[in-house]
């Protein structure tokens, strides 16, 4: 019903449009395709909500008349299947199509790497909603923004928060080898943990397939002196991590960075033994008044759920920050686009306000750290790393 | 007269190869074109494995390993000096500077494909039985591994990514023109009947002064050339490689394609590995429709034990159909069903 009003209203406009203006150049919809794992593994549990949260931006940008002048945003979302190759010939078909503007997606630096090169090649701006990597933009080029914080800042803020709140000193590191995040995120947050002065024990590493991790387990409690683990993971191993570590009988806390805000980390190892975790993600929870309210309320009332995780929200605001270059630009030329992406110096997004300042094509925004208490997620504090 | 009928033939259906790559490229656009490099690069894995599996009558199932290898080599060779120094910080000096054209760098990686070919060879190949495809198959795996935990070289797991987009439909052209022009002098050559021989009676061979070990290994090491390019086409098509791009199910595709087209059959390889690749694009939205991911994989088993109950020999055996007689527009002409018939015209 709703969808056939909205698009009745839309019909109507459109009239309306045809009716006063002589050309129909300016009804022409917006073009941006969102590229995300959708269908197969663990990334598709937050992938899937970082396209519902686009899709709602998209929609009520339309619904407030569309952009310059009354062009609505066709957002067009491919799926991705979890595998490289298909991100790869995903954003091959995106750029050919017809009057494509800007491509979106993607919550993890491998996928991002496969994809955003091709845009790239076509000078198409690419906004990553959730692929964290500092060096993306310098691996892929001046096309590449992030809408989110890099690793290395979520990384220094949970190594500070371990060595200063939670008074770890001496730690475990577990890392995905077959992920760039996770080694990422890893090797930041060794470099500021050994600065503050923490020792790290052991670093022990696992590939994204494994399943079984009890040699990493007993090497884990081979160490009597570790105070904490920090398990580098993303969405597909988060869960059975913690499930095999707790199994073990270890009550050491885990911590992880925002690979672990995923429903899986809960529902994996099941309430009573996801307890005791830590781990960084996207500011935007906690957050009672202002756009992170509004958002939640409308997510709730389009999709029947709160937003799931912080990826929501980071899908809406990368929809969001390419919809605001659109309207400064005036235009929907690549170039110009680009070109006013570059000078976003206040944009409001829900997960905090997004400058690229400098020639750097990442924000600086808040790092939120999140406590999980007998499957519970809750925020902990909210913080801006020191170093 | 004949010879040269044949000679116009083989030009006037490259020419409307040509034609045709040229309209596409101007008509299609970027991902139908991909769609159809798969094809192509796809036939040049079917063609080449047929040396080996068709002629020889070896049990190969390297292809996925050669791939691997032709496809890191070629990537490593191409990649931008900048960028490898952000990829492959620890990669060896005299390799991070480098950066050669296309074609050398194919080149390049065919031929240590060769080489990994004629090392694996050179001990499995003397010895009679089913021990390639074991060898072959731990080959896989082997350089899976190595892709794996040469971090300096392949970036791990991680593979490589983001390499210069630099196959299109011309470069795949070429390539199957290339293979199928090789395979096809190789069959009728002395060579290929020796070949053959082998692996119809490899005692009769021996006895007429075959060097059987010889003829095998070049027989292996020419397929892992062509695999080796493939892998490197495939590579700069999909713009990136990682150590699980081609797999064991990969092999068994290969083998497929061709038992299906006749086991020593140009022909039936290079229509088999189009019409496969055809089909699985094509199934790809019926898939996600129905939600039965891997039926296009249940299809093409079922395919294969239809053939071997119906047509053991595979849909051509070891014939070639005349394809090309309707460019030699010779009323009354017998279209020749046998290779050696055929050996005899050209």
């Amino acid at each position: 019903m709703k969808s056939i009003l909205t698009r009745l209203m839309t019909a109507a406009a459109v009239i309306g449009m045809l009716a006063t203006v002589p050309h129909v150049k300016a009804a022409d919809p917006i073009k941006i395709v969102a590229l995300y794992n959708l269908s197969a593994g663990g990334l598709a549990s937050i992938d899937g909500p970082s396209l519902n949260g686009a899709k709602l931006m998209a929609k009520q940008i339309n619904d407030a008349g569309g952009l310059l002048g009354g062009r609505m945003i066709e957002l067009t979302a491919i799926d991705t299947k979890n595998d490289l190759k298909e991100a790869a010939t995903g954003a091959k078909r995106a750029v050919s199509m017809e009057g494509v503007v800007a491509g979106i997606g993607h919550s993890d630096t491998t996928f991002a790497l496969a994809s955003a090169p091709l845009f790239q090649a076509q000078g198409l701006p690419f906004v990553t909603s959730g692929a964290t990597s500092p060096d993306l933009p310098d691996m892929i080029g001046g096309e590449m923004f992030l809408a989110c914080f890099a690793d290395d800042v979520q990384a220094h803020a949970m190594a500070e928060y371990a060595y200063n709140t939670l008074g770890i000193h001496n730690i475990v590191v577990w890392t995905d080898n077959a992920m760039d995040y996770t080694k990422g995120l890893s090797k930041y947050f060794q470099d500021r943990f050994t600065k503050l002065g923490g020792k790290v024990l052991l670093n022990d590493i696992y590939m994204t397939e494994d399943k079984d991790f009890s040699a990493l387990v007993s090497r884990l409690k081979a160490n009597p002196d570790a105070q904490g683990v920090f398990a580098s993971s993303g969405p597909d191993t988060a869960g059975i991590i913690i499930k095999q570590i707790r199994e073990a009988g270890i009550k050491l806390p885990i911590l992880g960075g925002d690979g672990y805000d995923t429903e899986l980390v809960s529902t994996v190892p099941g309430p009573d033994l996801s307890d005791n975790v830590y781990f960084t993600t996207h500011a935007y929870v906690g957050l009672d008044t202002g756009t992170a309210k509004a958002f939640r309320e409308a997510y709730q009332k389009e999709f029947g759920n709160p937003p799931e995780n912080a990826f929501a929200a980071l899908g809406y605001d990368a929809m969001g920050l390419v919809a605001d270059a659109i309207k400064r630009a005036g235009s929907t030329d690549a170039a110009a686009i680009t070109k006013a992406l570059n000078e976003t110096t206040a944009y409001p997004a829900v997960t905090g306000q997004i400058a690229f300042k400098n020639g750097s094509r990442i924000p600086s925004k808040p790092v939120a750290i999140m406590y999980v208490d007998h499957g519970k997620v809750n925020l902990k504090t909210t913080v801006t790393p020191q170093g | 007269m004949e010879r040269r009928s044949n000679l116009v033939a083989v030009f006037g259906a490259a020419l409307a190869g040509a034609v045709l790559v040229y309209g596409a490229s101007s008509v299609l656009n970027p991902y139908l074109l991909s769609i159809i490099a798969f094809l192509g690069i796809n036939v040049i894995l079917a063609v080449s494995l047929n040396i080996t599996n068709g002629f020889t009558g070896l049990f190969s199932l390297g292809h996925p390993a050669f791939m691997t290898i032709g496809g890191y080599v070629t990537a490593i060779m191409t990649i931008l000096p900048a960028r490898k120094a952000h990829l492959l910080p620890d990669l060896p000096a005299f390799l991070a500077r480098m950066q050669w054209p296309f074609l050398p760098a194919l080149i390049a990686g065919g031929l240590v494909a060769t080489l990994a070919a004629i090392i694996v060879g050179f001990p499995v190949l003397r010895l009679r039985g089913h021990y390639l495809a074991v060898a072959t198959l731990g080959l896989i795996f082997i350089i899976q591994g190595l892709a794996t935990n040469l971090d300096g070289y392949t970036r791990g797991a991680l593979g490589l990514n983001g390499l210069p987009e630099l196959t299109n439909l011309w470069w795949v052209y070429g390539w199957v023109l290339l293979t199928l022009y090789v395979c096809w002098t190789l069959k009728h050559s002395s060579l290929g009947r020796t070949m053959m021989a082998i692996r119809e009676n490899e005692l009769a061979a021996a006895c007429l002064g075959v060097k059987i070990t010889r003829t095998r290994i070049l027989s292996f090491a020419l397929g892992a050339f062509f695999a080796g390019v493939a892998g490197g086409l495939w590579a700069h098509l999909v713009t990136l490689i990682t150590p699980t791009s081609f797999t064991f199910l990969l092999a068994f595709q290969l083998v497929v394609i061709v038992v299906l087209g006749g086991s020593g059959s140009i022909t039936g390889a290079t229509l088999v590995a189009a019409a496969l690749t055809i089909a699985t694009e094509a199934l790809h939205p019926v898939e996600e429709a129905v939600g039965l991911y891997g039926l296009s994989q249940t299809l093409l088993a079922i395919a294969v034990l239809l053939v071997l109950i119906y047509r053991p020999k595979g849909l051509f055996g070891m014939a070639e159909p005349d394809l090309l007689a309707w460019i030699r527009k010779l009323p009354g002409r017998q279209p020749t069903h046998s290779g050696s018939k055929r050996h005899r015209e050209v």
